[in-house]
C-alpha cells in the first residue's frame, strides 16, 4: 500500500516564524524514505526577508508613486532602519511629519526623493523641508 | 582593569514608541496615560516643559491639555514591550554582559570592551539604538552601577553633554556630585532622603563622603553599599539572569464601577488567567493565592468597601481552572451586594519552581471539587495562544469583559498585527 504524501507544515517553535519544508515526496509504507538523509532544513522566509529582526519593520504601502519598482498600493514592505541611506537606495521618510515612500538620489550635490511614476514630481531636499529618513526598504510582499 | 557599567536608558519611552511611527508628533506635546487613562505615566519634553508632573490624574491637567493641544495616549503595552525588546537585542551587540534593569532600562559591563574613549563608545551606542529603533536613549558611565544610574540621570538633564556621561573621572565625579540632590541617587527613596536630610545630607557628596559603617548603622546595608558604590567599590552585581519572581500579581482598574457578582468574576478570573500565564511562562507552581475587591478611595460619595481574601492550595499548581475555581470561593467569601467595584486583582505567593515535586501530592485525596492540575492541557493552551493571541480563555472570564479598563486613546499594534501596519505613500 502506498500512503499519500503529506505535505508537512509543521508549526515553528516560534510564532511568526513559517518554515517550509525542504523536500516532501512520496512515502513508500515499511520503507523509510531515501531522501530522509538528505533533508537538512526547513526553509524559513524571515531567513531571506529579515537581516537584522531588531530592526527591521513592515509597512504597508499606499498609492501609485512607486509603481515603477514595482510598490503596489496594499503591498506589505520590509524596512530596514539599520542600513544606511545612500543615494539609490528606496527610503522611508517622514516628509513634513508624514511617512512617505520614494528613491534617494543625488546629482550634482542636489539631494532628492524620486518617485517611480512619472504622474509624481521629484522633492528636491532644502533646508526648510522637515525630511527625516526613517528606513530603507529592502523587499515588497506582493500578493497576486 | 577598571570596571566599566553603563546604564542605557530610553528617553520618555512610551512616548518615544508612539513618535517612532507618528513622526508629525516629533516636537509636539505628547503624553501616554496609565490603565483606565487615569493618570500622566510618560511625558515629552515639552510635556515637562509645561510643568505637568509624572503621575498626575488627566483631569487635573484638562485645561493645558486643551490650551497645548497635548495628544493623549493610551497605554499600548503591546507595541511597548515589542519596541522594547528590539531596544535590549540591539544593545547585547555592545556588551558581553548585560542585565535588562526595566522595560526601557539595561546595564552594560564595558569592562575592557572600550579601551580609551568611553565617550565615543557611548556616542556609537545611542546612535545604533536610535537608528535601529527609532527610540532615543541616553548612556551614563562609571565604575559601579549606582555611578552609571547617577551619570545617565545627569546626562538626560544637562543635554551638553550631548546624552553620554562617564564618571569614572574623580574630578567631573565630586562636581556633578556636589550639585545633584541625595535624592536622585538610585535606591534613595523619599523616606531615606528624608531622615537623611535631618542629618545634614543633602547632595550626592554628602552621601558619598560619609563613613560607610556609620551609614549602616542609622540606615541599614544597602544604603551603606550604596555609599561604597558612589565611591567606585562595586557592591551590586549585575543580574543577568532575571531572578524569576516570587510574587505574582494582576490588578487592574475597571472602566466603569462593577456591582454584580457575575462581572466582578469575569475579572477576577482574567487575571487568574494572566497570572497563570506568568507562572507557567516561569516554568513555576504556586502555593497560596489572594485577590482583593475595593471600591473607588477617590470618590468619598460612594459607600466604601474593600476586602481581600487568602487561600492555601491543597497542592502547589500552575492550572489556571484551578485557580478560577478557588478564586470563585474566595469570592464569594467576600462579595458583597450594593457596592460599586472600582478595582480587583490577584496574588499569587508561595512560588516554587514546577520540577520540584510538591509535597502535598502524596495527600491528595482530600480535595475536593478542584480540577487536577493538568500541566499538558495548560501547555498546549499556551502554546496556542502564543500563536493565536487570546485563542483560547477559560469561559469564566466571560465574553464581553465589560470590567475592560477605558483605553481610548490606544494607537494601532504598528509591529505585531498585520491588520494594524503603518501607511506610508
Amino acid at each position: 500500500m502506498t500512503l499519500t504524501a503529506f505535505t508537512l507544515l509543521l508549526p515553528t517553535p516560534h510564532p511568526c516564524v513559517l518554515a517550509i519544508p525542504l523536500f516532501s515526496g512520496k512515502v513508500a509504507a515499511g520503507f523509510p524514505s531515501p531522501a530522509d538523509d538528505y533533508v537538512e532544513k526547513t526553509l524559513d522566509l524571515n531567513e531571506l526577508l529579515v537581516q537584522k529582526p531588531a530592526a527591521t519593520f513592515f509597512v504597508r504601502a499606499q498609492g501609485e508613486s512607486m509603481l515603477g519598482v514595482g510598490i503596489h498600493p496594499n503591498d506589505i514592505l520590509v524596512v530596514d532602519r539599520s542600513i544606511e541611506a545612500v543615494p539609490g537606495k528606496i527610503v522611508i521618510c517622514a516628509l513634513n511629519g508624514e511617512l512617505t515612500v520614494k528613491r534617494l538620489t543625488r546629482d550634482n550635490e542636489q539631494w532628492q526623493l524620486k518617485a517611480e511614476n512619472p504622474n509624481y514630481p521629484d522633492i528636491v531636499i532644502h533646508e526648510e523641508l522637515d525630511m527625516v529618513i526613517w528606513g530603507v526598504v529592502t523587499n515588497v510582499i506582493h500578493a497576486l | 582593569m577598571q570596571t566599566l557599567i553603563a546604564l542605557v536608558d530610553c528617553n520618555n519611552f512610551y512616548v518615544s514608541c508612539e513618535r517612532v511611527f507618528r513622526p508629525d508628533l516629533i516636537g509636539k506635546p505628547v503624553a501616554v496615560l496609565s490603565n483606565n487613562d487615569g493618570c500622566v505615566v510618560s511625558r515629552s519634553k515639552e510635556v515637562k516643559d509645561l510643568g505637568i508632573k509624572m503621575g498626575v490624574p488627566v483631569f487635573q491637567i484638562q485645561q493645558l491639555i486643551n490650551q497645548h493641544q497635548i495628544t493623549l495616549f493610551s497605554s499600548n503595552y503591546t507595541l511597548y514591550a515589542d519596541m522594547s525588546s528590539r531596544v535590549m537585542s540591539t544593545l547585547e551587540a555592545f556588551a558581553p554582559s548585560m542585565e535588562v534593569y526595566s522595560i526601557d532600562e539595561a546595564f552594560l559591563d564595558l569592562t575592557g570592551v572600550c579601551h580609551q574613549d568611553s565617550i565615543a563608545y557611548g556616542d556609537l551606542i545611542r546612535k545604533t539604538v536610535v537608528r535601529a529603533t527609532g527610540i532615543p536613549v541616553c548612556v551614563g558611565m562609571g565604575p559601579t552601577k549606582t555611578l552609571a544610574k547617577l551619570a545617565n540621570f545627569a546626562a538626560k538633564k544637562w543635554c551638553k553633554t550631548g546624552g553620554v556621561l562617564d564618571l569614572s573621572d574623580l574630578v567631573r565625579r565630586e562636581k556633578l556630585m556636589r550639585i545633584v540632590p541625595v535624592s536622585e541617587v538610585w535606591g534613595i527613596g523619599s523616606r531615606t532622603t528624608l531622615k537623611l536630610k535631618q542629618l545634614g545630607i543633602h547632595s550626592v557628596w554628602d552621601l558619598a563622603t560619609q563613613s560607610s559603617q556609620r551609614i549602616q548603622k542609622q540606615f541599614n546595608i544597602v544604603v551603606a553599599k550604596t555609599v561604597l558604590e558612589l565611591n567606585g567599590i562595586s557592591c551590586f552585581q549585575l543580574e543577568e539572569i532575571s531572578a524569576n519572581k516570587q510574587q505574582i500579581v494582576c490588578s487592574r482598574s475597571f472602566g466603569r464601577r462593577l456591582t454584580g457578582y457575575k462581572d466582578l468574576f469575569e475579572a477576577v478570573a482574567e487575571f487568574c488567567s494572566r497570572a497563570a500565564e506568568k507562572l507557567r511562562k516561569q516554568h513555576s507552581v504556586t502555593g497560596c493565592m489572594s485577590i482583593f475587591i475595593r471600591t473607588s478611595p477617590f470618590n468619598s460619595q460612594e459607600p466604601q468597601y474593600q476586602r481581600s481574601a487568602t487561600i492555601k492550595l491543597v497542592a502547589a499548581t500552575q492550572d489556571t481552572r484551578i485557580l478560577i475555581t478557588a478564586a470563585d470561593r474566595l469570592l464569594k467569601e467576600i462579595f458583597k451586594t450594593g457596592y460599586g467595584y472600582q478595582k480587583c486583582g490577584v496574588q499569587l505567593s508561595q512560588i516554587h519552581s514546577e520540577s520540584m515535586p510538591s509535597q502535598c501530592d502524596l495527600f491528595d485525596f482530600t480535595d475536593n471539587d478542584l480540577p487536577k492540575d493538568n500541566r499538558p492541557l495548560m501547555t498546549t493552551i499556551d502554546q496556542i495562544n502564543r500563536r493565536f493571541p487570546k485563542a483560547i480563555s477559560i469561559a469564566a472570564t466571560g465574553f464581553e469583559q465589560s470590567w475592560k479598563p477605558k483605553s481610548e486613546r490606544i494607537s494601532p499594534r504598528y509591529t505585531t498585527d498585520w491588520q494594524d501596519l503603518v501607511c506610508v505613500k
